[in-house]
């Protein structure tokens, strides 16, 4: 079952004008030579019938009266005003079989230009819009599809959608097929190539077209291009990755007194450990007890010595964003790594309640922890520049209802009035004298760019708290 | 490399004098312990504290001390903690151990009184030399206090009379001078004036002086 719903002009139309007038012409000699001519006359339908594929509506109704009167005509030159009560039947018969005929095609030619001015609109609209049948051939194609694409109707018609350009689907084709059948529709984003070989992103949309009975008989299919959307998007995050790497290396900067401090530990540690043990073993008796746990002690500090360098080394690479399983109770400990000296300088203490199990998360290791270093340093800022007694940062992390992992750091500073709030999280937007304000917007970027959200929880009196929560992913969708 | 001042103390704690002790006060377990196998392998006790209430609510050696600090600590800063020592009459020789970049701070310290200032990493020899000076400093401070209270003890022993005496023969006056002050005869002041030479163990004059400045008496003024 092919049917084009875009007909176009063709050759034959024209010729089809001349034809008619011809056929006329004959039948009303033949009409009116011959005695029997009343049997004849009946073939003026045709004229009509002719005439709808070239005719407008005026047109058809003029070739009609025309048949009658040339039907009338003949049946006067024939039988005079006195004809047989049989002869007039029969012309009677004839000029009701023209007009039933010409209201026939006057209908039917108002439906399908309807119709065709319907297809005419799905030719208008930039999308690729595609019929195909149960069994993924192609029936119809519309003008955008051509022009994104690449090929035409004719080339398309009869060919298999999947393999004529190479979709590549977000899930398997046998669920997606289920979900059809399931709810009529699917939604999703495709990958085609085109004609010319290069690759597109669309954004595709299926719907199920079936019978009185339910059976289905085929699937419109609507394609949006989104690729330069895509690559706008892909631009966007570039540049805020780049953003994030510039005002991480601000911040390792702020950090750097306390940096220094967490490399110099550990080395002041290796060279005592190592005269330590010489001396050990310079006396009269060595003791070998005592080097050993020197030496042990030597080693622990190397480690931790190159494990502090690997942070900040991990942190001030410019790397492109690489989103991973992560699990986040362990990112706020590593973060906790370069930001734990600070704490102790400005004499905070640090209160952690994890949550006793897993928060894995899709995201980018290096942003995430900048994410928190950022909340940290906000919160040790604010305490810093203030007097009061109490100072303490608490971080909390837990799952809440809606399968979300959250994580909170609270401080006890002068918190955040109201006003603010609402600009906290906008560029450029600071409280501080010699800020920036990039801190919290870079987080904001974060977590958005983790599908994810970030806010102050209202906690009047007290001091700042800032949320963010990010979907969670269950373990075993990774497997 | 001198291994020195290590050996001496460790001498002095084979001869059965109280061996001196290092109080260390540095939030890193790791450096603490690494800090204590240096002292000890020296000879040297070592008391190790995570932090400054700790070393503050624990016993105190009685021998010579010294105190290493931190000078970033959680809780109560090096600083601060400092200022609260002094401030509890506790002078124990202070080593500051300090990271880079801490300049103001370690300025602070020494206006405040710390002996040496080390910049981590240092070498074993720098921090022992530092610990050894500070003991040493702690040894003469110590002796000048038991020698200052045997004083005051001696003094305790004058009669009102022979004190006032003292105060104005510290000041250089003569006898009959002495007695035209305390409108005595000059006879009594010098009885009183060889009673106390005697009770305060002064064999000179010059020895006399020397105690009544240490002990801080001067004649009253009229």
């Amino acid at each position: 079952m092919r049917h084009r719903l875009s007909p176009r002009a063709s050759g034959n139309s024209r010729l089809l004008a001349p034809l008619a007038i011809l056929l006329a012409a004959g039948i009303f000699a033949v009409d009116t030579i011959d005695q029997f001519s009343g049997d004849v006359s009946v073939l003026y339908v045709v004229v009509p019938l002719l005439g709808a594929g070239a005719l407008r509506r005026r047109g058809i109704v003029l070739s009609s009266l025309a048949c009658i009167a040339l039907t009338l005509l003949s049946f006067w030159l024939v039988h005079g005003i006195d004809a047989s009560g049989g002869a007039l039947s029969r012309c009677l018969m004839s000029i009701a079989a023209i007009a039933i005929t010409t209201l026939l095609v006057l209908k039917n030619q108002a439906t399908s230009t309807d119709l065709s001015e319907k297809a005419q609109l799905l030719d208008l609209t930039h999308d690729a819009i595609f019929v195909r049948g149960m069994d993924d051939l192609v029936t119809y194609w519309n003008r955008g599809a051509e022009a994104i694409y690449g090929w035409s109707a004719e080339y398309a018609a009869g060919k298999s959608t999947h393999q004529l350009l190479r979709t590549v689907f977000p899930a398997s084709l046998y669920e997606i097929n289920q979900e059809l059948l399931r709810s009529d529709r699917w939604e999703g984003e495709l990958v085609h190539t085109k004609q010319d070989g290069s690759a597109i992103v669309v954004s595709s949309r299926w719907s199920l077209k079936k019978d009185a009975d339910g059976k289905p008989l085929a699937v419109l299919e609507t394609n949006t291009d989104i690729s330069q959307r895509r690559q706008a998007e892909v631009e966007v995050l570039k540049a805020q990755a780049d953003l994030a790497h510039v005002t991480r290396l601000t911040t390792l900067g702020e950090l750097t007194a306390s940096i220094a401090h967490e490399v110099n530990q550990p080395l002041a540690g290796i060279v005592l450990n190592s005269e330590a043990c010489l001396r050990w073993v310079d006396r009269d008796k060595p003791d070998l007890d005592e080097v050993r746990s020197a030496v042990r002690r030597s080693i622990a500090d190397a480690q931790r010595a190159s494990d502090i360098v690997r942070r900040i080394r991990s942190l001030a690479k410019k790397g492109d964003i690489e989103m991973s399983l992560v699990d986040l109770n362990d990112i706020v400990n590593e973060s906790l790594v370069l930001v734990r000296r600070e704490l102790i300088t400005n004499r905070i203490a640090l209160k952690l309640n994890l949550a006793n199990r897993p928060m894995p998360a899709l995201g980018d290791r290096i942003q995430l922890q900048q994410l928190l270093i950022n909340l940290l340093i906000n919160g040790i800022q604010a305490m810093t520049s203030s007097d009061n007694d109490l100072r303490e940062i608490i971080v909390t992390t837990s799952i809440d209802e809606s399968n979300q992992a959250n994580v909170r750091v609270q401080d006890s500073g002068p918190g955040i009035d109201p006003d603010s709030a609402q600009q906290l999280f906008k560029a450029f937007f600071t409280t501080k004298a010699n800020g920036i304000g990039m801190g919290l917007s870079i987080c904001r970027s974060i977590v958005e760019a983790h599908g994810g959200r970030v806010w102050v929880v209202p906690n009047p009196g007290r001091g700042a708290i800032l949320q963010f929560s990010l979907p969670r992913v269950e373990k075993d969708a990774e497997s | 490399m001198t291994r020195g001042p290590g050996l001496a103390s460790q001498q002095q704690g084979n001869n059965g004098i109280v061996p001196p002790t290092v109080l260390v006060v540095e939030d890193d377990a790791l450096l603490r312990e690494a800090l204590s196998s240096l002292f000890r392998s020296v000879g040297m006790r070592c008391q190790l504290f995570g932090s400054a209430p700790e070393l503050l609510n624990s016993q105190l050696p009685d021998g010579p001390s010294c105190l290493v600090l931190d000078i970033r600590l959680p809780e109560v800063s090096g600083l601060d903690f400092q200022t609260q020592l002094g401030k509890a009459g506790i002078h124990l020789p202070i080593i500051f151990m300090t990271g880079h970049g801490d300049i103001p701070m370690s300025v602070r310290a020494m206006k405040a009184g710390a002996v040496d200032f080390l910049t981590k990493p240092f070498r074993d020899q720098d921090i022992l030399d530092a610990v050894n000076g500070a003991l040493d400093r702690d040894r003469q401070r110590r002796e000048r206090d038991r020698a200052l209270s045997e004083l005051q003890t001696l003094l305790r022993t004058l009669t009102p009379r022979e004190r006032e005496v003292m105060a104005f023969v510290a000041t250089g006056l003569m006898n009959k001078q002495i007695a035209g002050e305390l409108q005595l005869s000059e006879i009594t002041v010098k009885i009183h004036r060889g009673r106390l030479m005697k009770k305060m163990g002064a064999r000179t004059l010059a020895d006399l002086v020397r105690m009544a400045a240490a002990l801080r008496i001067t004649a009253p003024k009229k």
